[in-house]
This record gives C-alpha cells, structure tokens and sequence, in this order.
C-alpha cells in the first residue's frame, strides 16, 4: 500500500514537470489575455499580475509550496482556482462517462460470450463484423449522423446541451431528471460504441480460449446447465483482461472525452482541458493532467482489487 | 406599480389592467425570450479581466459605457448624458442622474472614478492607455485628461464598462468576476460554465426596459451542432453560421440568413528591414518598392474571395473600413494595383529579382476563417512571380508571441487587425509609427516601417483635439502607406447569422450582439 502511495505521488511529480517543461514551448499565455497592441509597460503589467515575470524554476517552485497548502494556482484565463474550475465540470463528464460504460458493458459482455461460445454461428460473425464499425468509425461522425437523425430529422432528441439539472448533495445532476435524459442519450451512446466494441471483442478472445479447456468440457460432463457453463465456468475465467480494459477505457473516457463533449455542447471537463491548451493557460493544464494521473492510479488499484474476487488465487500487494 | 408600467408599455388597455389582480398579470404579459447560440462561453464577467468576442457580448448586457457605440459604429451618449472639451487635453463629462445598478446603488461619479483606477492597474490597462488622470469634480461630473490632444477619447471610452465602486469592494474580484453588477439593460438570473447564461430584463434601465424579458446564451462550439440547434428550435439565434451550411438554413422559410462584413482586415505586413530574417540574402529584396507592388498585383484577391471564401469575404480597399477616421475616399488598393502577372513579372524583373528569392510566411492556422487554405493560395500566387513562399503555420497561442515586434523571427506575417473604436489613427499610430521612438507607439509595427513624414503626420493627427483635423492628417498618412506599401491588405471576413423568421435582429459591426436591439414576432 505504502509503496503504491509513493508510486502516485512520483507520478503526479512527473506529470507536473513534464507539463511545466512543456508549456514552457507553447508560447506565451501573456499574449492570449491581453489586447495585442498592448505597449511593453502594459505587458509586464499583466506578466506581474498572472505570476509570469518570475523564471520558469520559481514558477515550479511557488507551484510547489502552493501545492501542499492545498492550492492548486489560478487560470490565468479566468483569474479562478484551477481546482475549482474542473470539480464543476467534472460531474456533468462523469455522468456521461458512467452512463456510456453502463450501455457499453450491459451491451458488450452478453453479445461477447455469445459470439465467443458459439464463434461459427452466422449472428457470431455479424456481431464481430458490426464490432469492428465500432472501433473504426470516428466519434466525432457518429455524433454527427446522431444528431442529423435523432434531432434534425425527427424532432426527436435535442442536439446539444445538459438540458434541466438537479442539485444533489451539492452537486448539479441531470440523470434524475427526464430532460437530462434526453440530452444524455446521444452523447452517452456516441461515447460507448468503440468501447462496446472493445470490450466485446475482448469478451469474445477471452471466451473462445476458456470455452477450449478441460474444465469446461467436464462441465459438460457433469451435465451442467449451458447457461451456467458459460456465465459462472466460462465467463468468469475470461473477465481478467475485460476488467483490466474497463478500467482503462473508463479512465480514458473521464479525461479524453473532449470530442463528444464539443459535438455536443456538453459542460464537461474534456472542453475544458482542449480550450486550456488553446490558451496556453497551463495552471489548468497542470492540474487537470495530474487529476486525470490520480484518477487512473485510482482505477488501477480497484481493478486489482477486482482481481482478486474474481480470481482468489490473486492477492493485492 | 410595476405591473401596471409593464402592461402601458405592452399598450394593453389601462381600465382593464385594473381589474386584475396583480398576480393573474404577471401571467398575462406575455414574457418575450431569446435563446442565443454562442461560440463559446463568456470566459469573465468581470469586463476589466479579459476581452475575447462572448465576454465582450455578455458585458454589454451587463454594464454600461459612458459612451455608447451604436451598431452602425456612430456614437451616443451611454451614462454619461453629454460631454465637452475644456482645454486641449481636458474632457468634461456629465452623467446621467438616477441611473441604479443591479443592486440598487445609484450610479455616481466615484463609480467612473473607480472603475478607471481599477483598469490602469489591470490587465485591460490597454483599454486606458489614453487616459493620463481623471477625477470627479461633483456627484454627477467627471474630468478626464488626456496625456495629449486626443479627439477620440469618446469612442475608446465606449469599450471602457463602469462598475459599482461598493460593490466590487466588498464582493472581491473573483465575485464581482462570476456575480457581475452593472447599470445594463440585462441582469444575470444564472451562469452555469459551458452550458448556458441567462439574463432578465433590468425594469429600471434607464433607457426603458429591453423589448425581451429573458435571453439565454448557450455555448455551441461546434458550427454544426450550432445549425443543428437551430434547426431544432433550441435556439432562436446563432452566431457564425457555418459556411457549408449557409444554402441549407436558406432553403427553410422558416430561417433566414444576416450577414456583415466584418471590421477584421487580413493583412500581409512586409518585413522593412535591410536584411530580413528569413531571407538567405544580403539585401531584403522586399526594401524595394517594385518588389512590394509585385506582390501586391501578383495576389488575386477575387480567386481567394471566390474558391476559399465561398463568396464571404469584401475585399479590403484600404486598412480601414470606410467608417473610419483616416479612410480616404476613392482610394483603393484593387484600383491602383490591379491583379496583374505579367506586370508583376516585369516589376520583379526591373528590381532585378527576375529568378525570385525564398521567404518565409508566418501565419495562423486557427485564427482567422480559413487562415491555413488563403496563405497556401498566397503561396502559389507569389510563385507564379517566382517568390518562393515557404509557410511556417502555427496555433494562435504561439503565434502572437512569436510574431511579436522586434519579430527578428519574421519576415512576411500574415494576421488580422480590426479597429472597432472606428479610429483609424489607433491602428496607425501602433502599427506604421516608427518603432521605439515613442512610448505608445510603433509597439505593432512588424515590418519595421519607417517613414518620417508618416511619423510627423501621426503627431499632428495626436496633437489635435478637433474630429476632422484628426480625420485630415490621418488620411493623408492613408495616401502615403498606399503608395508606400508597407503591408497588403487582402479582405475582411463576413460575419454570418442565422435566426428565426420572427426574430428581429440585425447585426452590428462590432459583432457584439446586443438583445437590447433585438426583438421577436409573434
């Protein structure tokens, strides 16, 4: 435990170094918030205000010293916390996030044991066919046609936005209402097709190998009902490599989910992070790479602990 | 009272407002409201913390100017009721009386005061670079000094938002930032970050309360998802139409289309200096005149117009719009260098560059509509005179820093420059004013410009406290660069609309939309 806890903070030290040494490449953030034609006293002006009349070395260090307060520096942008700029976004993309893992996983694992147990059927091969659109096929188009259809074409869906939100425990949530819903289909669906398609993918490769062993074919010996030889026999011993590919979509989706959420106009995180790196704005950046960091330590530790209850003969160091 | 002042404005009968209760009225009068599709998100509210297009939006609904810039660029008294020249360099401003902020304060003269204290320690101080003192000689009068003769000190003082003194004291700068207080025609009901602005109607606003009672703004960043919304009946308004979608919302009956050029001219500075950065030469072979008018005739404006711009863009005559102070009738750079190759050829032939030279161009490629598809057209044009233009393209976020004057990376730049005070003496005096002669001046000029009488013709312009004297010197500067040619002005964007058959609106030069002027049809 204590030596995972080391292993985070290293990463987040790296993860801050890197992102300093690198927006120290991309330009100067001073440029994007003031008028062009600004006279060099007006300049330094501004330099002073945000921090940046400093060299790059003491900038990290009030970074630093700021950090183990407790404060994490402020948008050169918006003059706000950086902290406090991403924990409002942030439900709005986990909700979407939690929706889309929910749809790919209920969607992915039957269709996956289906196509892995029975891999010469004809629906087999038309699931296998129809998963690989899934991988290939741009986010950004498929949000598109959604929106062409669902909204433009049938008055359907609305196209863009949360749509009526909801304050619970302090946090602003549209899945408890029917609005927030119908903004939330689409979004959420385009996000989970390629991992549908993954995870699918994965179940199938993992049921195919389990579905060649002995103990299955003993299994079926003893006259075990099919249903139980594929979900408790075969299923659980193919979930290894699927929880470990859950857990990294599902990380790569909180953080990444920039695409959708600018197709559909969503508040979320992902917008945040592309319009930062636009503006050169690098306490947010920093702050928001090493929360993304934190969140994949995060997943990794619970799926090793997911491990071990599906396999016990894996225990967490 | 309220109720009753609501209903005489709507025209409904007095005698029958009467017999209603006044809660049954409240739903009677029909609330007005605009949902507007926005760009973007405002990124402040606070008008002294930055400037990019939705803020600026957001602040005019806000706030109030002293002086008010009307959507044709002319400009009206805003708080400040009227105002005068004392001396040479003293303005006396008299404000409006009884005007009240969103909580209630009475607008006085310490809220002026204040508000300009406030931006020169700011990082707008820009916004004041004109001012040198101000001060409030009663409640309702204040006096500002200009560091020279400045006859335009009113329309850089439409750009400068008055806040509450009381107010921004007490609630802090992040406060004040994300609860915005001013005198505006809207009141902010609610901001929730990236997805939607809503403001009501401030009743008491001093002109008479806006025509609607509600507007929301909503962040669409992507242009097609912003069609989309419309198209849905989501949105009542959106702002930047996608070009490709122009012929589709123009089909519907139901939409229509607005267009307005832009105050945005693109232009191409040329590096002045006897050797250039970029330029494997001893010599800048663009020093020479020929060279400069080459370029210019080698450049076809109505192909870009045509095949890039799909149309969308005017092409610009001078640096100013005709608007502007400084704009000098008749003149036009298509007229007095017409699109010509074979002139061209012969021009770069006499300076003796018949085989051309290498230069590089720096240039957007997320800045300006379709920066990234016009320089590589500038690209073959230029090659076709045998100037070898290589293209060094970069985000926005790099590229202001790395074009910067003394821009000794830089040798042909091109960027956009618009004046939306309406003074062509603004850009002027910061871009073809000798470099570090003069605090104030010069700190744009990328080529490294330089030509004395110009400089001479900028001071009288700033040494005069008369509109038309200003107007005089600064079209004479105009006459001089155009024969000069120290950068090629190429065109000005269009900017695009589209709204609701029964949404009356039409855009303003500026580009800050205003719901104050909008109103919509039943």
């Amino acid at each position: 435990m204590i030596k995972r806890l080391l292993q985070m903070m290293l990463v987040l030290f790296v993860v801050s170094v890197i992102v300093f040494l690198m927006m120290s490449f991309t330009g100067d953030p001073v440029f994007m918030v003031i008028p062009i034609d600004s006279t060099a006293a007006e300049i330094e002006q501004a330099r002073r205000l945000l921090g940046l009349d400093q060299s790059l070395f003491s900038q990290y260090w009030i970074f630093l010293s700021n950090l183990l307060q407790g404060d994490f520096g402020r948008s050169y942008v918006f003059r706000q916390p950086a902290m406090d700029l991403i924990l409002e976004r942030l439900p709005a993309t986990m909700e979407m996030v939690v929706v889309a893992m929910g749809i790919a996983t209920v969607i992915a694992i039957p269709l996956g044991v289906y196509a892995g147990a029975n891999p010469n059927r004809a629906a087999s091969r038309s699931i296998m066919a129809a998963s690989l659109f899934g991988i290939s096929l741009p986010g950004f188009w498929v949000g598109m046609m959604l929106i062409f259809f669902f909204s433009v074409r049938f008055q359907f869906l609305p196209s863009s936005g949360r749509g009526e939100t909801i304050e619970v425990l302090g946090l602003r949530l549209s899945i408890f209402t029917a609005d927030g819903w119908s903004h939330m289909i689409l979004p959420a669906v385009t996000l989970a097709l390629a991992t549908l398609a993954i995870i699918l993918r994965i179940t199938r490769a993992g049921m195919m190998e389990v579905m060649r062993q002995d103990y299955i074919k003993f299994a079926r010996a003893k006259g075990a009902s099919r249903r139980h030889i594929l979900f408790a026999h075969g299923l659980k011993n193919a979930l290894i490599p699927v929880v470990t590919i859950f857990g990294l979509q599902l990380g790569d989706l909180i953080a990444f989910a920039t695409i959708t959420e600018t197709i559909f106009a969503w508040p979320g995180t992902g917008k945040l992070l592309i319009d930062s790196i636009y503006r050169g704005d690098r306490p947010v950046i920093v702050v928001y790479l090493m929360l993304t960091a934190f969140i994949f330590v995060v997943i990794n530790f619970l799926v090793d602990i997911v491990y071990t209850l599906i396999d016990p003969r894996i225990t967490v160091k | 009272m309220m109720n009753l002042r609501m209903i005489a404005t709507k025209g409904t009968l007095f005698a029958g407002a009467l017999l209603l209760s006044s809660t049954a009225l409240s739903g009677l009068v029909d609330a007005k409201s605009l949902t507007v599709g926005l760009t973007s998100d405002a990124v402040n509210l606070d008008p002294q913390a930055g400037e990019e297009l939705s803020s600026n939006i957001l602040f005019y609904h806000i706030y109030d100017p002293l002086v008010r810039r009307n959507a044709d660029l002319s400009f009206g008294p805003g708080l400040a009721e009227s105002w005068e020249l004392t001396d040479d360099t003293t303005w006396v401003f008299k404000l409006r009386k009884g005007v009240k902020f969103h909580n209630g304060q009475e607008f006085k003269a310490s809220d002026v005061v204040f508000t300009l204290d406030r931006l020169k320690k700011s990082l707008m101080a820009n916004l004041g670079a004109n001012i040198s003192s101000f001060n409030a000689i009663d409640e309702y009068t204040v006096e500002i000094k200009t560091p020279r003769p400045y006859a335009v000190l009113p329309n850089d003082l439409a750009a400068v938002l008055i806040l509450n003194e009381k107010y921004v004291k007490e609630a802090g700068d992040e406060t004040a930032d994300l609860k915005p207080i001013g005198t505006g025609p809207y009141k902010l009901v609610e901001w929730v970050k990236e997805d939607h602005i809503a403001l009501e109607s401030n009743k008491d606003y001093y002109a008479g309360p806006a025509k609607l009672d509600s507007v929301t703004f909503r962040p669409i960043t992507n242009g097609a998802t912003r069609t989309a919304a419309l198209l849905t009946g989501e949105v009542d308004v959106i702002q930047d139409l996608n070009v490709r979608d122009v012929d589709r919302v123009k089909a519907d009956d139901r939409y229509k289309v607005l267009s307005q050029p832009s105050l945005l001219n693109v232009v191409l500075s040329i590096d002045q200096r006897e050797k250039s950065p970029t330029i494997d030469l001893d010599k800048n072979p663009m020093v020479d005149h020929r060279v400069r008018e080459a370029m210019v005739r080698a450049i076809d404006v109505g192909a870009i117009n045509k095949i890039i711009m799909n149309g969308l863009s005017t092409h610009s005559e001078q640096y100013v719009p005709a608007s502007h102070t400084g704009y000098l009738d008749g003149a036009s750079f298509r007229d007095m260098y017409p699109f010509d190759v074979e002139k061209a050829t012969v021009l770069m032939a006499e300076a003796g560059y018949a085989d051309g030279f290498t230069v590089t161009l720096d240039a957007t490629n997320n800045r300006y509509v379709n920066d990234q598809q016009i320089v590589q057209a500038l690209a073959s044009m230029l090659g076709k005179i045998k100037i070898n233009l290589k293209l060094n393209l970069m985000p926005k976020s790099n590229f202001f820093g790395y074009i910067r004057v003394p821009s000794d990376k830089s040798s042909l730049i091109m960027s956009g420059w618009d004046v939306p005070s309406g003074d062509g003496g603004s850009m002027y005096s910061v871009m073809f004013y000798t470099r570090d002669k003069k605090e104030g001046y010069g700190q744009v000029n990328r080529g490294s410009y330089s030509n004395p009488e110009v400089d001479a013709l900028i001071d009288k312009a700033d040494a005069t406290a008369k509109l038309d004297e200003r107007d005089k010197y600064l079209q004479d500067v105009t006459k001089i660069l155009m024969a000069d040619i120290p950068m090629i002005p190429i065109h000005y964007e269009q900017d695009l609309y589209a709204a609701k058959t029964n949404v009356d609106i039409t855009p303003r030069a500026d580009k800050f939309l205003w719901a104050y002027d909008i109103d919509v049809k039943e």
